[in-house]
């Protein structure tokens, strides 16, 4: 039995942080240098009672209507998110609620961030394939603003909110998108836990309030209550981890690079995404680059730039397209979808 | 190690390389779109290009590209 990817939808809130506020916040801040460096124009901000349950819903609704898809159906709900409602409950039960789905639906969550939605399409695809989900719905939801510091003007340039949903199934879909989902690479190097971290965020650090940390010119680096990224160790890892991960993709899959149409990563920040294509030797017109008014949503950039790829280009039957996400963890994932 | 590939692969790292010329008394942190994520390609390139690892303080501590090249030739394998 195979499994598909047979309809993705995107949520993203309806608040609007562009480069021209951030310049007004930090005047030492370049519009132009922003955008030229990262590709970012703005990003989406959650409303400050917005969660990450009630994007998944919004995303939920919109994927239901746009695909016309009966909840009832869904078996499976899994959840990927890191700005959880609670330590627990699990989010998916609460979403389970609130969505209206069946309560024969099994529902999880699973913490990880930009690696997050191949991982999810590995647990989906064993769902699928092993008979125990006929419909797995992924869903992908982050609020990282809320968890980024107001003087952190590099974290605020670089994310935004939003949302996606898969529907992941055992049969193909004749009228939309679909694509069969192939052969997987995985990645963890846990010794970089610390290099992309809220330390002060579960129940190894119940410190006290943390104080601000500034460079020696009084400019923000750091507040242990806030995330935390140490931007070169993240660029090296990527650097250096993904090229192998994506050979590894290529070979699981008995491909070589050229017979991969696309190539869509997690959308991070462009300057970085060209520096590792390059690395991975991939011809420029067969990577797709899609972060301009979203900036970096986590676990939601590749199904955002997966359906952003599908409604600007018309896929053939047959053309391979490979997806990989790198980052928090640190972890990496990789696969390949063949277009049905 | 060639001095003027070196300066060529150094170049390669900026996104606006039509604008400036390079030469090895250029103090590489001032040209163009230069900034922090700049660096970070300029080291992996020394790494991918001569095998070479500088630490950060190395690097932080070089003003022109002169000073980087020697640095770099001083390190690498005989």
């Amino acid at each position: 039995m195979k499994a598909y990817v047979n309809g993705i939808s995107y949520y993203l809130p309806s608040t609007i942080l562009d480069n021209d506020q951030l310049s007004r916040e930090f005047p030492e801040w370049s519009v132009d240098k922003i955008a030229q460096k990262t590709g970012i124009y703005k990003r989406h901000i959650s409303e400050k009672n917005e969660f990450s349950s009630d994007m998944g819903l919004k995303v939920i609704e919109k994927l239901l209507a746009e695909f016309n898809i009966n909840k009832a159906e869904i078996n499976y709900l899994l959840f990927c998110t890191q700005s959880p409602d609670y330590f627990l409950p699990t989010t998916a039960c609460v979403l389970q609620e609130k969505a209206g789905l069946n309560k024969t639906c099994g529902a999880i969550d699973f913490n990880l961030g930009c690696s997050g939605f191949i991982y999810g399409l590995g647990l989906a695809k064993g769902l699928v394939e092993t008979g125990q989900a006929k419909n797995v719905l992924l869903v992908t939801a982050e609020t990282y603003s809320k968890f980024i510091h107001k003087k952190d003007k590099s974290n605020r340039t670089i994310f935004g909110d939003g949302a996606a949903a898969t529907l992941i199934t055992s049969e193909p879909n004749k009228e939309h998108f679909s694509a069969s989902i192939g052969n997987f690479a995985y990645g963890t190097d846990g010794s970089g836990y610390d290099k992309l971290i809220i330390k002060n965020s579960g129940i190894n650090h119940q410190c006290h309030k943390s104080a601000d940390c500034l460079d020696e010119v009084g400019n923000f680096v750091s507040n242990d209550d806030f995330l935390f990224m140490d931007g070169k160790e993240i660029f090296n890892f990527t650097a250096f981890e993904v090229p192998p991960l994506i050979n590894r993709v290529l070979k699981s899959n008995e491909l070589t690079l050229e017979k991969v149409s696309v190539y869509i990563f997690h959308q991070a920040n462009e300057y970085m995404l060209d520096f590792v294509r390059k690395r991975c030797q991939i011809p420029k017109e067969n990577f797709y680059i899609n972060l301009s008014d979203t900036g970096n949503t986590v676990s939601s950039t590749i199904p955002i730039a997966l359906r952003r790829y599908i409604d600007e280009k018309k896929t053939r039957i047959g053309e391979r397209i490979l997806l990989a996400g790198f980052g928090v963890g640190l972890s990496l994932g990789g696969v390949i979808l063949e277009v049905e | 190690m060639e001095p003027t590939k070196f300066i060529e692969n150094l170049k390669k790292q900026y996104i606006d390389t039509e604008d400036f010329k390079l030469n090895m008394s250029s103090e590489f942190r001032q040209i163009g779109s230069y900034d922090s994520l700049t660096g970070m390609t300029i080291i992996v390139m020394i790494k991918d290009e001569y095998n070479v690892d500088i630490t950060d303080s190395e690097y932080k501590a070089q003003k022109t590209i002169k000073d980087l090249y020697e640095l770099i030739h001083s390190q690498l394998a005989p």
